[in-house]
């Protein structure tokens, strides 16, 4: 072979291999997106936070799912029905469906998954999210077997679920990973040992390859989900603390993370204008009073302090990132619910300093008898300036106030025993007042914090609730908030704005209330 | 010659480092008397502003004065590290008295549990102990103090074991006095120096453990301060606002500085006049 | 000799007894349990949960069968990281954590020696001034401050190494630098002081008049005598490295066991916690035992007992 040959052949060799190094590459390109910590599990049905349902929503796919917008779309399901007493619903499934392993799933994979859900040996913590299914509290209680649970299939297609009072938001409750398929033959052959990576199967765009705890969860393209995906390799990085995060997206590291250091947020705006995705979460930052112990067992105590705080200066100068000022306990971002705000939202700033001064002086607190409060916060950035903050409103009023932190798991612990005087909480509900409201019903359980107990409260929520048409619902919780409001059981302070940082590297992205975001609607970009 | 830090003159180097930390503990009493602003004050026109006239040494985060706050939190972690040492003091030195006294048996039982709490991830049970029973002040004290006063037994055991092999005990215990008179009459003033020696190098280590416990958000509770919290706190505005780190920074980087310097030089001083 | 090792290795185990049954009683009296989610529990799946992780049954019992199963190595389910055990757990943080200590310890004892040597060698003179004086400032300041600047200007304005995470040779580097400054300092001190003391010492001036090279007589006669100190010294500070550790790992967000432990403790996960601890002191206590082992071949009176 002439030297000239060899040259050519080389040549011929590069311009052959440079297109499928460029293609192994695509295909080997790995996202990397920061996530707010560590899962405690990926089993469906195990799962407690919001950030093992990112994972869980690439992972699996349930009846109803979100779009890339956030908006609910068919999942498995590609339609559905309800019976006009909405105790039945009817959901007819895809037929194409199948398990990342080959294995056909049919509706008995989601009545062996509902019924699973309510075992009690699957201690599922969650279980009380689709406590409406008909006797589901008391399978779950193993006061019933598991067969009597409202679930049933009608050949491989089709599967009813019964429900034992009318729920209107049963579509939107499905998009949680509570109601998210399981392989059943993969659990019956490896037991707890089925979410280790070898012996994963899964029914969503992707599946677990690797797991190095504290370091990474690694998903992978499923080759039998039912449409293909434009990014085949996920890693999702546990970021603990915001500053690190922002660091490492800076640095190239990441190519998404959740949150950044708020001081930041001019620095981004000038730095990141395209990176920069802000989005308002469909939640409530409120304080929360202790009404079943005095002094704040006193309305007037109560409606002092709620008017001592001004919103907006906690929004605008306080925070400053974007995040909107809240007047009524159900947020404003609400479909199709119109709120009831705070009476004294609209009143300028010294008036209602001036009123919540008397009140307190008509309660016995005064100059010569201040009230000592103790504020308690959850640790973290924000949860020290707001509180700080409010403690400083506070002041203006005459009353002392010493805060408390603590970390997320042990404050909500104090909150649910009911330990605590004055407390900053949240609450990530679904896109209804209900889920919000329901919080102040007084044999809700330890979740209404503040041992709120009102009769006329409770009858409404439960006529509410006891309604099929969502209009009347509507109407009748709109009655229950105006008490609310009324009584100052909360004050609403704010909804929580997610700030989040995305490469420009990455397309499809779009900021929805919700603030969920599959990876199968993203593709690589320029 | 002292072989262990003879680059500065001992008579230069000691008056520096003793006239700082002097003015530092002045600082923290008096300092915040020259600022119109408290310590919990917030101006709501200037939050995390850079120093100016009104705030010398800026504003944090809800707009509070950096000066008085540094101020303030000097007095807190000068407090917490004095009130640890002396839980320090207070076990150590009678356990390292008795033990090196008694000798036998009960120095070795006594010494042995020294050694075995010593292999213990100490810091780590007290971050344990502080994310179990909640953050409160004594119990910080009681850990950090807790952590110090090993060393303090095995040094006061040491020079108790010198002291009682010497000639004046023996002849003391000849004339007949007693245990508790021996000690405090004979051995006390003997271990004072080593253990003022020891609490003077101990200071910095309380006050830099107490800034580890506060960057894990388990340390003084807000609106109370400290140097450890102020660091901690402003490390995490290390870029928009440096201000909130740098200052409170030189003040507990200076204070650490002045104490192990001051405590190397007494260390010499001492170890001189034990040649001699 | 073997009666001295064998004493002390009995009363390493009574040691490690006594921190396991105080750490398991501490974290069971403690408020809050660790299925205190954000979300409310009815009581019926509370019972549940408690069942499977036998928290139903005495405490006394709950003691002895996680002994039961530690004495066969084996370190129970997380109850927060639901699906691992402990030992896999411990297994993937433990050689990072590893890996961070020993680089660490490596790092600080050659480049402490190097500091130490050069000081010690020009007794009062400016080099020894600077470098003694950069040392005891760098004493003075915080990791939880030498960390974040490290991040800011190696890796957000230079863009060398990493600024975070783990999977590299590269994502290494500062964690053992922020590790490693204070003990470099410490290790500086000590063998300054042993440089300029073994500078007057018989053999030393032997070796000199005999016309051995600096170098040779730094080398093989003042640095080995200089370096003894360091033995007792390594002890403590293999314990100090392993807390440091901890907030370094939590700095630089690497999967070691120290991070394991803080976010353990903060999740109330109680065998999480026990197993890092168990780990922690073990190692600790291996550590002082081949210290106490070194001690005894160099120390003759020990060798007789």
């Amino acid at each position: 072979m002439s030297r000239r040959a060899i040259a050519q052949f080389i040549f011929a060799l590069t311009v052959a291999l440079v297109p499928l190094a460029d293609a192994l590459s695509a295909e080997s390109r790995i996202l990397h997106i920061g996530n707010a910590g560590e899962p405690e599990t990926l089993d469906p049905h195990r799962y407690n936070l919001r950030l093992e349902e990112t994972l869980l929503n690439d992972l699996f796919m349930g009846l109803t799912t979100f779009d890339a917008q956030g908006r609910l779309v068919p999942g498995a399901a590609r339609s559905w029905g309800t019976s006009d007493d909405g105790l039945t619903w009817t959901f007819h499934l895809r037929d194409d469906l199948s398990w990342s392993d080959g294995q056909p799933l049919t509706a008995d994979d989601f009545v062996y998954a509902f019924r699973r859900l309510q075992d009690p040996a699957t201690a599922a913590s969650l279980a009380y999210f689709m406590y409406m299914l008909d006797n589901a509290p008391d399978v779950n209680a193993g006061r019933a077997p598991l067969t009597a649970l409202g679930v049933s299939s009608d050949g491989p297609h089709t599967l009813i679920l019964k429900l034992s009072r009318p729920y209107p938001y049963l579509l939107e409750r499905l998009l949680y990973p509570t109601a998210f398929p399981v392989p059943r033959h993969a659990i019956e052959e490896h037991g707890d040992l089925w979410i280790k990576p070898e012996n994963w199967v899964s029914n969503g765009a992707y599946v677990l390859a690797d797991w190095q705890p504290q370091a990474h969860v690694h998903l992978r393209a499923n080759p039998h989900f039912h449409t293909e995906v434009a990014i085949s390799e996920v890693q999702y990085h546990p970021v603990v603390n915001e500053q690190g995060g922002y660091n490492r997206f800076r640095n190239g590291e990441l190519h998404a993370i959740g949150s950044f250091p708020v001081g930041e947020l001019d620095h981004v705006r000038e730095q990141y204008p395209d990176e920069l995705r802000m989005s308002d979460l469909l939640s409530m930052m409120y304080l929360v009073f202790n009404t079943s112990a005095p002094p704040f067992d006193d309305v007037r105590i109560r409606e002092a302090l709620s008017r001592a705080i001004d919103q907006r200066v906690l929004t605008d100068k306080v925070l400053r990132s974007g995040n909107k000022p809240a007047f009524s306990f159900a947020p404003a971002l609400i479909d199709s619910y119109n709120a009831v705000e705070l009476a004294h939202a609209s009143e300028p700033f010294p008036d209602r300093i001036e009123r919540a001064r008397s009140l307190m002086q008509e309660a016995g607190y005064g100059a010569d008898k201040p009230l000592n409060i103790t504020l308690r916060h959850v640790a973290g950035l924000e949860g020290k300036k707001v509180n700080l903050a409010i403690a400083g409103m506070w002041k203006q009023i005459g009353v002392n106030t010493q805060l408390h932190q603590a970390d997320l798991r042990n404050h909500f612990a104090d909150l649910r025993q009911g330990n605590f005087e004055v407390a900053w909480a949240g609450w990530v509900g679904e896109n209804n007042a209900e889920h919000y409201l329901t919080l102040l019903q007084s044999d809700i359980g330890n979740v209404n914090y503040g041992r709120f107990a009102l009769n006329e409260y409770d009858r409404l929520i439960d006529q509410a609730q006891s309604e099929a048409s969502l209009e009347k619902r509507n109407q009748l919780l709109n009655a229950a908030e105006s008490v609310v409001v009324h009584h100052h059981a909360v004050v609403p302070l704010y909804t929580t704005a997610v700030r989040r940082l995305v490469s420009s590297d990455i397309e499809g992205w779009y900021e929805n209330p919700r603030d969920m975001h599959q990876v199968r609607y993203l593709s690589w970009g320029r | 010659m002292n072989p262990q830090l003879p680059h500065l003159k001992s008579s230069t180097i000691l008056p520096i480092a003793a006239g700082t930390l002097c003015l530092v503990i002045l600082l923290a009493v008096i300092g915040p008397a020259f600022s119109e602003w408290g310590a919990e004050d917030m101006d709501w026109n200037a939050m995390e502003t850079p120093p100016s006239l009104q705030h010398w040494f800026g504003t944090d985060v809800v707009g509070r004065d950096l000066f008085v706050r540094t101020m303030h939190g000097a007095r807190v972690s000068l407090t917490v590290a004095l009130i640890a040492i002396s839980v320090a003091v207070l076990i150590g030195v009678p356990w390292g008295l008795v033990a090196g006294y008694m000798g036998g048996r009960t120095d070795q039982l006594m010494m042995r549990i020294v050694d075995g709490l010593y292999a213990l991830p100490v810091v780590l049970i007290v971050i344990l102990l502080v994310v179990l029973f909640g953050r409160n002040q004594y119990l910080l004290f009681a850990a950090l103090g807790a952590l110090f006063w090993l060393d303090l037994a095995r040094i006061v055991r040491g020079q108790t074991l010198q002291v009682r092999q010497s000639a004046f005990i023996e002849a003391a215990r000849g004339l007949g006095a007693s245990i508790p008179y021996i000690l405090a009459k004979h051995v006390l003033p003997n271990i004072l120096g080593p253990t003022l020696v020891y609490v003077t190098l101990a200071i910095p280590g309380i006050i830099l453990a107490e800034s580890f416990i506060s960057f894990l958000g388990l340390g003084i509770q807000e609106p109370d301060t400290s140097w450890g919290v102020l660091v901690a706190d402003g490390v995490q505005t290390l870029e928009t606002s440096p201000w909130l780190i740098l200052f409170p920074g030189i003040f507990l980087a200076v204070t650490v500085w002045s104490c192990n310097t001051l405590g190397d030089r007494l260390r010499d001083r001492l170890d001189r006049r034990h040649q001699v | 000799m073997t009666r001295y090792l064998l004493k002390r290795l009995t009363f390493s185990l009574i040691t490690l007894f006594a921190v396991i049954t105080v750490v398991f009683f501490l974290l069971r009296i403690a408020p809050g349990g660790p299925f205190d989610g954000e979300r409310q529990l009815p009581p019926e799946i509370e019972a549940n949960l408690k069942a499977a992780y036998n928290l139903d049954e005495p405490l006394y019992r709950q003691f002895a069968l996680y002994l039961g199963r530690l004495v066969t190595g084996d370190l129970g389910p997380s109850f927060r990281q639901k699906d691992f055990d402990v030992n896999e757990l411990v297994s993937r943080g433990l050689p990072v954590s590893t890996a961070l200590g020993i680089s660490a310890l490596l790092l600080a004892v050659l480049a402490g020696m190097a500091v130490g040597t050069l000081a010690g060698l020009h007794p009062g003179k400016p080099l020894d001034v600077w470098l003694m004086s950069l040392s005891n400032l760098n004493l003075a300041i915080p990791t939880i401050v030498a960390g974040p600047v490290l991040i800011l200007i190696f890796a957000v304005f230079l863009r060398w190494v990493p600024a975070g995470g783990s999977g590299t040779f590269t994502h290494f580097v500062l964690p053992v630098i922020a590790l490693a400054l204070p003990y470099v300092a410490a290790v500086a001190r000590l063998i300054r002081g042993g440089i300029v003391s073994a500078g007057s010492e018989p053999h030393v001036t032997t070796a000199r008049a005999k016309g051995l090279s600096p170098g040779r007589i730094v080398g093989f006669h003042m640095l080995p005598t200089a370096s003894i100190p360091l033995i007792s010294f390594l002890g403590p500070a293999a314990a100090g490295l392993l807390t440091g550790s901890v907030v370094v790992e939590q700095i630089f967000d690497l999967p070691g066991i120290g991070r394991y432990f803080v976010q353990g403790a903060l999740a109330r996960d109680y065998t999480l916690v026990m197993g890092v601890v168990v780990v922690y002191s073990t190692a600790i206590l291996l550590f002082n035992f081949l210290a106490d082992v070194a001690y005894g071949l160099v120390d003759p009176r020990i060798r007789a007992l």
